[in-house]
Order: structure tokens, then C-alpha cells, then sequence
């Protein structure tokens, strides 16, 4: 167990629902169409088999191709091997394929994609396709936001391959997952809007847990998240993960998210 | 002598068409959008409609999410723009009033659910189709315009009108 790890880094949320915009869950909803988001996520987590930290840095890139559908890119960056090396990147793709709206509140429908690679090595019974093992999710998502309330959650199958060239994935472990999340999030400031340029204050709290199909392993975990929104375009998260229950082998559980997300809106435009 | 008149034709016509684009206009629209409470969310449609060249200017209401969209001389915007834009934002539009001048509503993409007035220089109406209402509100209009043949068709290129003025 030397060796670190990639993983939990994970997906920041890409969209302009504030109290939706989950730090580690991606909500039902879409990055607006023509516009570009880019984020840049850091986390620090603490490595449970040897001492110190793990490291990873994220950047990534969203689009809105038209409303319902949305495309993301992106790198993992890490420190596994005392300096900052690429060990791979990641494709996504979100469809919104239903959608209900009232005054200050929706019910939206979402499935999606991934499609990860990885080339460093596995060593650990958690699946991770962002940042740790190669391989493919596919899920579902489905997001209520009431008023100032967003909920959100999602289940997905998640199956690992082998890390290329040298990690064949592990024959004795399970290579399949199913992965479940629940987040809320809440809009804490302003109480009342007066222009863009008020800082919008929200807070979360995210659920994350996954089962190996093939043995039952599982865990839980639970991530509180505080937010602020400046300018109506640019967004800071801190989040700390914190494991709550587990069956399954995890080298860095617990640690802090850091994540920086700007959009630039309607990109013909500014052509 | 025929191409005269061919030339008079051309030209007599291109002058109407002229004459009805600068009659024919919105120059407010005031939309109520749905589906979201955070600046960020309404900042995506203030800027998608901003990217129309015809804005001159989006006012926004924050807390009931209320864009007030004033629009260039001579324009030639129809309601569906605002509902294309609102939606690519990723929101959907709640109400649509939109102010013109009384010519507006002779094209025939416009159908009127009630009587317009007279003699007004200015007038304001609110579009009722599916798209432009909230869904709830959508429903009851169903039943309430069901002998209006067309409305049901929502066909995308006509426009139910209610006179507000």
C-alpha cells in the first residue's frame, strides 16, 4: 500500500442553479447552450496507509451544446509520485431529457455518460473513474429545486478497466459498482436580490456512497460544502468529505475540496 | 411599358414592406422567467438576451425574476425569439407581455383570444400559448380557449394573443 492514489476527485458541478451547483454531485440541469465553464478543482486528502497528503488537481471544461445537452472534458493531475504528473483525463456527456418548471421551482430529468482513462496504479477497492481507474459510468439523475432548496440525486452503474499500459485491473477484487448520491443545497444569502453583483452565500450538504455488485462491499460518506457566488459568474466552493460507514478498502478517504469555476456566457458573442 | 409597370409594382411594394417593418414592431417585452431563485441562474438569461443585436437594454427584477427587455426602432422580433433565448438558458418563460404598435397584430402569425381596442397608439398583450405560460396556467387556458380552433394546434409560428390594454 505504498502509493497514493488518485481519487476522489471528482466532478464539480457545472451548471447555473446555484443552490444546485454541488460540489462533488452534478444536479439534472445543464450548463447554459453556447456557454463555456471552466473549473479548476483541488483537493487534499489524507492519506489512511502511510503519512501525509494526497493531491490532486483537476481542471475542466464544460459546454452547452444546446438546452439539454451539455459535454465535459477533463484532466487528472496528481502527486503520487512526489511531483505533479497527468495520469489521465475523462469524457462526459449530460442529456436533459425532461424538464418541468413553475415560478421559483423545477423538476428536471437527466441521464449520462463517462468515459475515463487512467494510467496509474490501482490499489484500492473503490471504484473511481475520475481520477483512479479507467473505465465507464452511466447513470441518472433527477433534481427539485423549491424556492431557495435544491435536492438532488442520482444512481449509476460504474464499471472499472484495466489502468493501460501496466495496471491490469485486479482479478480479485469487483470491477463493477452501483453508486448512489443525495445532496441538498440552500441559498443562505442574500435574503433579497437587489443586483448581479451581491455575493450569493449557499450551503450543502452531499451524500455519496457505493456497493461492488459482485461482494456487497460498501461505503458512505457525507460532505459538507459551503459556496460563495460573485458577480453572478464566478464561483468558490470548500468542501470537506468525511467517510461515514465502510466495508471496503479505501486508501484516502477523508479530505478537502477546494474548487474555482467561472462561465463564460454565450460564447458567439464574444466572438 | 409592361416593365414599368413591373418597376412601379417592385417599387410600390418594397416601399409597403418598408412602411409595415417600421410599423410593425415590439418595443417592450417583459418576461417572467420560471424554474429558477439564484442571480447566477438569471444571469445566464440577462446575457442570452443581451446577445440579441435588437436589445438595447434588459432590466432585471432579481426576486421575481422579471426581465424588461427594451428593443431597437424597426426590429422585426418575434414572441418565439424570447422563448428560444429563455430556454437556452436553460429556464423556461412563465409570461410574456410584450408593448407594440397596434399594426403588429394585423400580421397573421397573430390570433387574438379577445377584442382589441381602438385608437390607442401603443398596445400591450400578454402571448398565451404553450411556452409562454406557465405550465398550471397553460392547462386552464386549454379549457378556457377551447373554441379557439388554432390554440390547441400550438403550432410554433402563430401567436395567441390576450389584449391587456
Amino acid at each position: 500500500m505504498r502509493k497514493i492514489i488518485l481519487f476522489f476527485v471528482t466532478i464539480s458541478c457545472q451548471n447555473v442553479f446555484s443552490q444546485e451547483l454541488f460540489v462533488i454531485t452534478d444536479p439534472a440541469s445543464n450548463v447554459p447552450a453556447n456557454s463555456l465553464g471552466v473549473n479548476v478543482m483541488q483537493s487534499l486528502f489524507k492519506e489512511e496507509m502511510k503519512s501525509g497528503y494526497n493531491y490532486h488537481f483537476m481542471p475542466e471544461v464544460s459546454y452547452g451544446l444546446n438546452k439539454n445537452i451539455m459535454f465535459r472534458a477533463s484532466a487528472f493531475v496528481s502527486n503520487r509520485n512526489s511531483q505533479l504528473v497527468t495520469e489521465g483525463g475523462s469524457f462526459y456527456t449530460k442529456y436533459r431529457f425532461y424538464s418541468t418548471d413553475d415560478l421559483n421551482s423545477h423538476f428536471r430529468l437527466a441521464a449520462y455518460g463517462r468515459y475515463s482513462f487512467n494510467n496509474a496504479d490501482i490499489h484500492q477497492e473503490q471504484i473511481e473513474i475520475l481520477g483512479h481507474n479507467s473505465g465507464f459510468e452511466t447513470g441518472l439523475i433527477a433534481t427539485k429545486l423549491i424556492k431557495k432548496v435544491a435536492i438532488s440525486s442520482s444512481i449509476s452503474f460504474e464499471k472499472a478497466l484495466d489502468n493501460k499500459p501496466s495496471y491490469p485491473f485486479p482479478d480479485n477484487i469487483g470491477d463493477n459498482a452501483t453508486n448512489y448520491t443525495l445532496s441538498f443545497g440552500k441559498l443562505m444569502y442574500p435574503k433579497k436580490y437587489t443586483n448581479y453583483k451581491q455575493t450569493n452565500i449557499n450551503l450543502m450538504v452531499e451524500f455519496v456512497g457505493q456497493t461492488i455488485n459482485e461482494n456487497g462491499k460498501s461505503y458512505l460518506d457525507v460532505m459538507p460544502a459551503v459556496q460563495f457566488i460573485f458577480n453572478s459568474q464566478a464561483r468558490l466552493d470548500f468542501a470537506y468529505r468525511q467517510e461515514l460507514v465502510s466495508s471496503m478498502v479505501r486508501s484516502a478517504p477523508n479530505g478537502f475540496y477546494f474548487n474555482l469555476y467561472y462561465t463564460f456566457f454565450d460564447l458567439k458573442k464574444q466572438k | 411599358m409592361k416593365k414599368i409597370n413591373i418597376g412601379y409594382v417592385l417599387v410600390a411594394s418594397m416601399v409597403l414592406m418598408f412602411s409595415m417593418k417600421s410599423n410593425a414592431q415590439i418595443s417592450k417585452a417583459e418576461i417572467r422567467a420560471t424554474g429558477l431563485t439564484c442571480s447566477m441562474c438569471s444571469n445566464a438569461i440577462n446575457k442570452q438576451l443581451k446577445s440579441l443585436p435588437e436589445v438595447v437594454n434588459v432590466e432585471t427584477d432579481l426576486n421575481t425574476n422579471t426581465f424588461t427587455i427594451t428593443l431597437k426602432e424597426g426590429n422585426e422580433l418575434s414572441p418565439k425569439v424570447f422563448k428560444e433565448k429563455v430556454e437556452k438558458a436553460g429556464f423556461f418563460i412563465g409570461s410574456l407581455v410584450v408593448t407594440a404598435k397596434p399594426e403588429t397584430i394585423a400580421k397573421n402569425s397573430y390570433i387574438l383570444v379577445n377584442d382589441r381596442p381602438n385608437n390607442v397608439t401603443e398596445i400591450q398583450f400578454q402571448v398565451v400559448d404553450k411556452g409562454y405560460v406557465t405550465e398550471k396556467e397553460y392547462k386552464k387556458l386549454s379549457k378556457s380557449y377551447k373554441n379557439v380552433e388554432t390554440y390547441a394546434s400550438n403550432n410554433e409560428d402563430d401567436f395567441h394573443i390576450k389584449i391587456l390594454n
